[in-house]
This record gives C-alpha cells, structure tokens and sequence, in this order.
C-alpha cells in the first residue's frame, strides 16, 4: 500500500512546485481575462503546470515529451528562425522603406540592451548571462529565446518570460517615458503623409537586406535570413500557399511548441532563484531606456532635417510590432485627433526588430 | 572575474553594428528606389 502511495505524485510535491502552480495560473488568468500576449501566456502557464507536476518526468533528458521539444525545438535552433519566416511573411516593410530615415530610430531603440547588459554585470552575471538579459531590451520574444538558449539556457524560462510580459506592457510602461520626455509641441508634430512604394522596391529589400545584414554579423544569419524569406513570399506574390502557411499554420504551431518548451523548463528549482528577480528588474531597465533612447534620438535627428519627425515615433524603435507603433498613433492622438502617426511609427517599429537581431548576432559571435 | 575589455568590446562592437547595418541598409534602400524609378521611367 505504502509503495503504492509512494508512485503518486501527491506525496512527492514540494513548497516549491505550489509556487510554480500559483504562477502557472496567474500567466493562464492574464492571458484569458486580460489578453496579455495570450497566444504564448497560455502555453507557457501549461508547460509551467505540467512540468512542477512531480514523477511525470516531462524533462527528463532524452525520455520526456516536453524535453524532445525543447531540445529539438529550441537546442537545434528550429523554433525561433521559423517564428521568424512567419514574421517576415506578416511584415509590411512599406512605411519603412517610404522613409528610410526611420530605420535610425530603429537602432537607437537597442541602445537599453547595453545599459541592461553592463547593469547585469554590475549585479554579478556572467557576460553570456547578461547578453541574454541585455537582449530582453529589444523587447523581440523569438530573438531574446534565441541568445538565451545559445548563451544562458539557464535563464530561459525567465528571460522569455520577462521579454513577453514586458511586451505585453508596453501600453504601460511606455506613456509616462514618452511624456517625460517630449513637449506637448513635439507631441504634436504632423508628419507628410508617406510616398506609395512600388512592388520592385519591396522585393528587393529582402534580397539587399539579408546581404548587408548577414555580410556584417554572420552570426545573426539564422534569424535574418528567414525573416526576408518570409517577406519575400509576402512581397513576391508568386508563393502565396507558401506565404500563407508561414504566417498562419506554419507559425501557430511552432507559437504551441516555443510557448510549452519555454514554460517546461520553468520548474521550481530553476526558477525560483533570487538571480531571476534580478533578470525581470534589468529587462524592465532594459525597456525603458530602449524606449527613452529612441524617443531622444528622434528629438536628436530633429536638429538637423528640415522635415521634423514626431519624437513619439521614436519610442516604436523597440521591436514589440505593432503594440509600440499603436502606442504612438493613440499617444499622437491624444493631443491632435487628426494626427496619424501609425503608419509613420511602424518604420521605426520593423527597423527594431532587425536592430535587435544584429544586436543578438554581436552577442552570439562575442559574448559565448 | 569579469572581463570588462570583453564587455567594452561587446559594446563598441555591437552598436557599431546595428548602426552601421542600418545606415547601409538607408543607403541601399536609397539606391534601390532611385534605380527602380529611373528603369520604371525608362519602360514608360
């Protein structure tokens, strides 16, 4: 009888795992009553269920089912690049191409993966450590699990989870450094509404960006690469099963697999650390000089051009698409109602996400 | 111990990149619209 007793998992939980229980439910109740990044907080609230249930051996290496994912889901590096192609194949580069000049905000925006970076270092990590806590300030979920894997797999489950809810919050975090930092003048600021761009240009741009792009960090290759060859089966319009599938099948199933492997490895004794705190404290630093740089850089590019851009657009350079650029048209909106700033914000918003990746390239070329 | 030349190096060497990246890409998106305009103008 005792034996048997002693095969249940009822006699085996710990302080710990009721924990990681209490967590799981809170991510499910924040993705399904207040929709906070709901395709990946219910997935990741699973896995960190499933996998705090003791006996069930979910990761355990080689045998578990939620190990085989992410082992070959995310060690094999197969998840993020395709999270990517489907990204790309989502992606309208046309704002940015019409005014390219946004593409500057767009790495400014990574400016807070630094301070991050040497923050964590000040607080102790190692340098693969504070890469992929730096890495969480591009605020670019599938690039931030990438580093991390490669760098720090330790800290998965808290830098993706840190990158993800910051992401999700950016409607909060956002507003109050957009207003410290701009005047009502600048907030108001109309922008000339942008040129139409030709199917050519827009074909081109992901054959010339992944040469320039993976000419100069190789490392970044994986991701950027599959991102312009979702934008080119977007863009060509020859492919549109392919594109179709990239952006809807394709990318749902990989969001169940990347959100249950990420949730998986959150298990009581790798997560409740007090290092992880560390890591949420240094990615909410991380997002909000991100946000405060672009914004300043955008002021900054406004004494030179004759054409002045609206510094609220700078805040959109970190890569959260679309949720910072709607943030910028509602803000915009709030001082002029006829001012909108959407189309113009989504430049610096999908310049973010290509900034960010060079930036993860760097880290992975020199930080392992 | 941290290597702090590593780190600086990390820094220096990665913003570098993602500007420098970028200010190319402004460039050939710059170049890649005029060629496009001037070929479309000469199929006209």
């Amino acid at each position: 009888m005792l034996d048997m007793v002693m095969t249940t998992g009822v006699v085996h939980l710990t302080i710990g795992n009721l924990i990681m229980w209490l967590i799981a439910f809170l991510f499910i109740y924040l993705a399904i009553t207040k929709n906070y990044e709901p395709l990946l907080l219910v997935p990741i609230g699973f896995g960190i269920l499933v996998v705090n249930l003791p006996l069930t051996f979910l990761m355990h290496e080689g045998e578990g089912l939620l190990w085989k994912f992410y082992h070959y889901g995310l060690e094999w590096e197969v998840i993020p690049p395709l999270i990517f192609l489907g990204l790309g194949a989502l992606t309208d580069f046309g704002p940015m191409i019409a005014n390219p000049k946004t593409l500057i905000l767009g790495a400014g925006a990574q400016f807070g993966v630094y301070v991050a970076f040497f923050g964590a270092l000040l607080l102790g990590f190692k340098i693969p450590e504070a890469c992929s806590i730096g890495i969480i300030g591009g605020a670019d979920g599938p690039t931030t699990i990438y580093t991390t894997v490669h760098l720090a797999p330790h800290l998965l489950g808290a830098t993706a989870v840190a990158a993800y809810s910051y992401m999700s919050l950016v409607p909060i975090i956002q507003p109050p450094i957009m207003r410290l930092l701009t005047t009502e003048k600048e907030r108001k600021i109309r922008m000339r509404q942008l040129r139409p761009v030709s199917k050519k240009e827009k074909i081109l741009f992901p054959l010339v960006t992944v040469l320039v792009i993976c000419l100069i960090v190789p490392a970044s290759a994986p991701l950027m690469a599959m991102f312009m060859l979702g934008n080119l089966f977007k863009e060509c319009g020859v492919v549109k099963r392919l594109s179709d599938t990239a952006a809807n099948e394709l990318m749902n199933i990989v969001t169940i697999l990347l959100g249950i492997s990420v949730g998986a490895t959150m298990s009581a004794e790798a997560f409740l650390k007090p290092q992880v705190i560390f890591v949420f404290i240094m990615g909410l630093i991380a997002f909000a000089f991100s946000t405060a740089a672009g914004i300043l850089l955008a002021k900054f590019m406004n004494l030179f051009f004759k054409e002045k851009i609206n510094p609220l657009i700078g805040s959109a350079g970190v890569s959260a698409v679309p949720m910072a650029a709607r943030v910028s048209q509602i803000m915009g909106a709030k001082y002029d109602p006829k001012n909108f700033l959407l189309m113009h914000a989504m430049g610096p918003n999908v310049a973010g996400v290509i900034g960010t990746v060079v930036a993860a390239g760097v880290f992975l070329a020199l930080g392992g | 111990m941290i290597d702090w030349n590593l780190a600086v190096k990390i820094f220096s060497f990665g913003l570098g990149a993602v500007f420098s990246s970028l200010a190319i890409l402004i460039a050939a998106i710059y170049a890649f619209g005029k060629i496009v305009k001037v070929t479309e103008k000469r199929a006209d």
